[in-house]
């Protein structure tokens, strides 16, 4: 007993998470136990726990009762605060003595607690029931009566669904909304069951009567869907509705009916629509994919109104073919940008295997505006026309020319690349220069063997004489990675040209690789290189940014600060090593404490990084006795947070980070966020505090967002 | 892996903005303009009328994706927190330059106004299904947040509902809606990959949030915040202010010991979901196992895995998924970023890079299916089959063995235990 207690207790008090293991293993252990589980649990119910373990009872018996445990859970129901504990475990205790346990309770009771055996009932499909459950759709209570009518309709046996019938005819108002969800459920039970005629007669019943529209929506698609393909002229009926709901009832079901004469319907009811209604039937029609009157859409597309047109392309991106493509294509090109977008769009996605071939072969003919968006599709759809593309690169429109760049940048594959590589360094056009360059990116940064690529692109560099080109080059090889383009990169950056070095350095500088790390250490070094401090800083940012393991980035620190000339990339070493806490990186930070220029950043960094460490449980006292900080006792004795006269008391706040260093961190990384909001908003704020080190007391003014370092009072 | 994933990732995509990829991307363009709000003049037949019900922290970020759009009329809120009442009717009427935004505690109050077209449902995941049930009853479409349901049977009758009423459902899955993790799922789905193996979903952490029967403390005045109203169909337990955080309150299946669900049906509303899109939204797997080093692996019908992963995961951000079928594997995460085995897989594509899982698109296919009555990508049907596998999968996880599932008749097959998991009573007055 008390061991049962304490197993319940324990899932239902502690912490917000349990951990998955405690959890499956008390499961475990309840399996083992079952045959006792249930009588343990029943003990619960007749003892004096309190509720919150008489609740975990219940929902321990939904799984582990059995009619045995009825009586006891029986007795909850009139409870306000159990009931509802209860009913879990009697809603899924197989047998009759459940069902008799609520139905009981239903005799007695008033109210929500009437209401909920009442809803209990209904879960169980209690046929028992459904005398009492009918007589209560003459109850007073009005939430009664919806209760019962609800609990009738998911019974939906004989006798339920004749009262609910026949209430349905004689119900005051305020209850025939329930009345009549309860009839649709019953109907829906009978159509499931295939007895449609009988479902459709009370679907009629439903929408025929004095109820609110929602109900006359469901039981007008139950009237539809049940009358099968003899549902298609009420269907049809409702598109000629003046009620919005009814029309959109049609629209709905339409997506619903079997067969394919409703797409025949559609297409015809789509003449006679308002262009608006007609904009929402094509919509209809294409979500019927395998039945859809193609030739009607596409008609649609052609001509008529704007609305409808837009809808009826949009459609054919889902259910068009290539016959639709010569259309598209005029459209495409027609003065209404609203249409030419849409039908662009479509074409990209138009389905049908035959269309490719159908666009590659209208290519060789295509002259006027349609020549550039056939060029376009070339790309969009990745079709393999690189004759053709070619031919229109010598064409003297430049639209036409920069369509095909643009196709051939999305197509060319490797053995082709050359073609791209001489247009974007030598076009025959100069102002093709931008878009051949835009295309060699993007062919080159998608292109399946990227050293190979790169080869290709590093031998042009080296090829061309012209600076401008080079960097466009290499921007494409930075854009790529590799190891071939990183081996480009570092010539150029140790070439002798000072415009190179620059763009190199700054390319190897977003390097999205650690192996660009050894290069720009070495250009750092460089005496002549005119970028070493952005060489050393692309090499720190790999330090900091990059997934690397402990050991590799502290050596990366230790070799930065070496190479470090300035306290400024000094600093940004320092920046990393509070950012990964180690031993390895405190050591470090130790180390630099010896630099005068750095002590009090080193020092701050000393500390964080030991707080960080500590609280991960890591004793770092002795390293910090070799640095002359020992722990200390850190008292706050007052803080405010503003400007001015307005000064929000923070003391307790900071108080509550107090560890035994003379350092604080906050719950957030401003001081704004940590102290509950912003005291003066617009205005220069201090950080005041009073505190104690060691009993002796101290006062320091911290700038916003400053980091809390507590100098040792003199 | 993770230096794999940067080159791929870097070489493969274009970065574009967020306003870039805009609405176009996803709404269908067969709304006239003005409709759309593109020029600034909806008409006020082309508006969708929406009353918000919870709206709590999650609730005004989606609150924020829907007043982004023309054409939405914002009218009413609900919730049974006072300040949050106040302040979302200021936003409101701060957008709207008026003082229109009404007032309720009592959420039938909202049902019941014929003027509103659709609810943002944002309460607490107790009242998720209830809500959702309540407004589809009252003829509303709505836009429903995750975890939608708590149990298996709270699913189905969900889906059954919608379907019964004709309403327009969207649950809060909004990464459906963004290019990449839909470009991902279409590999999968298209065969692209080949015959599919395994998909795998990161639950964040297989443990169980509690809910717990807290010591008592004062409630507040009722219209302070209206505690009776907060439980709504949760088994009753006394008012304690740590129970008020309805992010979390009742998160899933509710199991014995008042647990929650916890990451599997938090995250597996979405992860999993993005699973089951890339299966083509077929039914729920059919069996599943008790954890094992770090994985719960479920089986679809034809044989691919579902696994629930914690750990293994290129570092693509929150939500990951992967996709793996015998010719290419493809993974995605809430970065906007995804991973291929082959950049063949892109096919020249470009797929838009939209990090940080924003929810306007999702919110804007939402209201495009309110018009055309289509169905929306995080339809009733998906998140119902979604949610029955996270709680099957939750079932497995709590009895500590294998289960299997019937998908014809939604019963565990012959198993008393994990079928009586599969509900559990509403407090009343509430139903479903």
């Amino acid at each position: 007993m008390n061991m049962t207690r304490f197993t319940i207790r324990s899932l239902f008090f502690p912490a917000a998470l349990v951990a998955l293991s405690a959890v499956s293993a008390w499961a475990a252990d309840e399996q083992v136990a079952a045959p006792n589980k249930e009588q343990e649990l029943i003990a619960v119910l007749r003892s004096e726990a309190p509720s919150a373990d008489k609740a975990i009872a219940c929902k321990s018996l939904a799984i582990y009762g059995s009619s045995a445990a009825v009586a006891d859970l029986a007795k909850l129901l009139p409870d306000e605060q159990l009931s509802s504990w209860s009913r879990t475990a009697l809603e899924s205790i197989p047998g009759p003595d459940a069902d008799a346990a609520l139905r009981t309770a239903a005799e007695s009771l008033q109210g929500r607690l009437l209401i909920g055996m009442i809803n209990s009932i209904g879960v169980r499909r209690d046929v028992v029931a459904v005398d009492a459950l009918v007589a209560r759709l003459q109850d007073k209570d009005a939430e009664v009566v919806a209760a019962a009518a609800i609990a009738l309709g998911r019974i939906g046996n004989e006798p339920a669904t004749a009262a609910l019938r026949t209430s349905l005819a004689t119900a005051p108002a305020e209850v025939r909304s329930s009345i009549a969800e309860g009839c649709v459920l019953c109907a829906e039970r009978l159509l499931a069951a295939d007895k449609s005629a009988e479902a459709a007669a009370i679907y009629d019943e439903v929408r025929k009567s004095d109820v609110p529209l929602q109900r006359i929506i469901e039981s007008t698609r139950g009237a539809i869907l049940a009358r099968k393909q003899d549902g298609l002229p009420l269907l049809l009926e409702q598109f000629s509705s003046p009620e919005k709901a009814l029309f959109n009832v049609a629209l709905m079901t339409a997506r619903e009916f079997p067969g394919a004469a409703v797409d025949q319907a559609l297409a015809t009811e789509m003449l006679s629509a308002t262009p608006a209604h007609a904009a929402l039937i094509v919509q209809a029609m294409a979500d019927r994919p395998q039945t859809v009157v193609l030739a009607a859409v596409l008609k649609a597309a052609e001509s008529g109104p704007p609305e409808v047109r837009l809808s009826a392309i949009d459609a054919l991106a889902r259910v068009g073919d290539v016959s639709c493509l010569t259309s598209l294509l005029q459209i495409a090109i027609e003065p209404d940008a609203d249409l030419a977008q849409a039908a662009k769009a479509t074409l990209a996605n138009l389905p049908g295997e035959k269309v490719d071939a159908q666009i590659v072969a209208l290519l060789p003919k295509s002259e006027g505006p349609s020549y550039p968006v056939l060029l376009q599709l070339v790309g969009q759809r990745r079709i393999d026309a690189i004759p053709q593309l070619q031919k229109a690169m010598a064409h003297a429109d430049p639209a036409v020319r920069s369509a095909a760049l643009v196709a051939l940048g999305e197509t060319v594959a490797l053995p082709n690349l050359s073609v791209l590589i001489s247009q974007a360094v030598s076009p025959q056009h100069p102002e093709d220069a931008p878009v051949a360059q835009k295309a060699l990116k993007a062919a080159s940064i998608r292109m399946p063997d990227r050293e190979a690529c790169a080869t290709e692109l590093s031998a042009a560099v080296e090829q061309s004489k012209s600076v401008p080109t080079k960097g466009v080059l290499l921007d494409i090889l930075g854009a790529m990675g590799g190891t071939k383009a990183l081996a480009a990169m570092a010539a150029a950056a140790n070439s002798k040209d000072v415009q190179l070095q620059d763009i190199s350095s700054r390319l190897l500088g977003e390097w999205m690789t650690e192996d660009a790390a050894p290069v720009l250490l070495d250009l750092s070094k460089v005496p002549t290189n005119q970028y070493q401090i952005r060489s050393l800083r692309g090499y720190i940012r790999i330090a900091r940014q990059f997934v690397l393991p402990e050991a590799q980035r502290e050596e990366m620190c230790q070799k930065a600060f070496e190479a470090a000339r300035q306290p400024a990339e000094k600093k940004l070493v320092l920046e990393i090593l509070k950012r990964y806490p180690t031993v390895g990186t405190l050591k470090q930070a130790i180390s630099a404490m010896q630099v005068a220029d750095l002590k009090a950043d080193a020092t701050q960094a000393v500390l964080l990084i030991a707080q960080k460490l500590g609280s991960k449980g890591v004793d770092v006292s002795e390293l910090l006795a070799t640095a002359g900080l020992e722990k200390v006792k850190l008292e706050i004795v007052k803080a405010e947070y503003g400007s001015g006269a307005t000064q929000k008391n923070v003391t307790e706040i900071l108080q509550k980070q107090v560890g035994e260093l003379p350092l604080l961190t906050l719950a957030s990384p401003t001081y704004n966020a940590s102290f509950g909001g912003d005291p003066v908003p617009g205005s220069v704020k201090l950080l005041k505090v009073q505190y104690k080190i060691n009993d002796k007391a101290g006062e320091v003014s911290f700038a916003e967002d400053a980091l809390l370092v507590f100098p040792i009072p003199k | 892996m993770s230096k794999q994933a940067s080159m791929f990732s870097r070489r493969q995509f274009i970065r574009t903005t967020l306003a870039a990829a805009g609405a176009a991307s996803v709404a269908p363009m067969i709304i006239p303009s003005s409709a759309l709000g593109r020029d600034g003049a909806v008409a006020p037949s082309e508006r969708v009328v929406i009353g918000g019900i919870g709206i709590g922290n999650r609730g005004t970020y989606d609150l924020g994706c829907f007043l982004e759009q023309k054409d939405v009329q914002f009218v009413a809120v609900c919730d049974v927190k006072e300040a949050r009442r106040v302040a979302v009717k200021k936003i409101a009427d701060e957008k709207y330059g008026n003082e229109n935004c009404s007032m309720h505690r009592d959420f039938r109050e909202v049902l019941d106004r014929k003027d509103i077209d659709a609810v943002l449902i944002a309460t607490g995941p107790n009242w998720h299904a209830t809500m959702a049930m309540n407004a589809a009853r009252a003829g509303k479409d709505m836009y429903c947040e995750k975890p939608v349901t708590k149990n298996i049977s709270q699913s189905l009758i969900l889906a059954e509902t919608m379907r019964r009423t004709g309403r327009v459902f969207q649950a809060g899955t909004q990464r459906r809606n963004l290019p990449h993790f839909a470009f991902a799922c279409e590999l999968a789905r298209s065969g692209k990959l080949g015959t599919l193996k395994k998909v795998f979903a990161h639950p964040a952490g297989m443990q169980a949030l509690m809910s717990g029967w807290l010591v008592p403390e004062p409630a507040p005045d009722q219209n302070v915040v209206d505690w009776d109203t907060y439980l709504g169909p949760a088994a009753w337990r006394p008012f304690n202010p740590k129970l008020l955080d309805g992010f979390n309150f009742e998160k899933g299946g509710g199991f014995v010991g008042a647990f929650n669900g916890g990451g599997v049906l938090e995250w597996g509303s979405h992860c999993v979901d993005l699973c089951q899109w890339a299966v083509g939204d077929c039914p729920p797997p059919v069996e599943y196992n008790a954890p094992k080093d770090g994985q719960l692996v479920a089986r679809y019908e034809n044989g691919c895995e579902l696994i629930f992963r914690e750990t293994g995961w290129i570092p693509l951000g929150s939500c990951p998924v992967r996709f793996e079928g015998e010719t290419g594997w493809v993974e995605a995460g809430d970065s906007g970023k995804l991973v291929l085995s082959s950049p063949e897989l892109l096919a020249g594509r470009e797929v838009q890079e939209i990090g940080g899982y924003p929810a306007t698109f999702h919110v804007r296919d939402f209201l495009n299916c309110v018009k055309t009555r289509s169905k929306p990508k995080g339809n009733a049907d998906a998140a119902c089959n979604a949610h029955i596998a996270c709680h099957a999968a939750n079932v497995a996880l709590y009895l500590g063995r294998t289960v299997k599932y019937d998908n014809t008749t939604h019963m565990f097959i012959n198993d008393e235990e994990a079928n009586r998991l599969r509900s559990e009573a509403l407090r009343e007055p509430w139903r479903l």
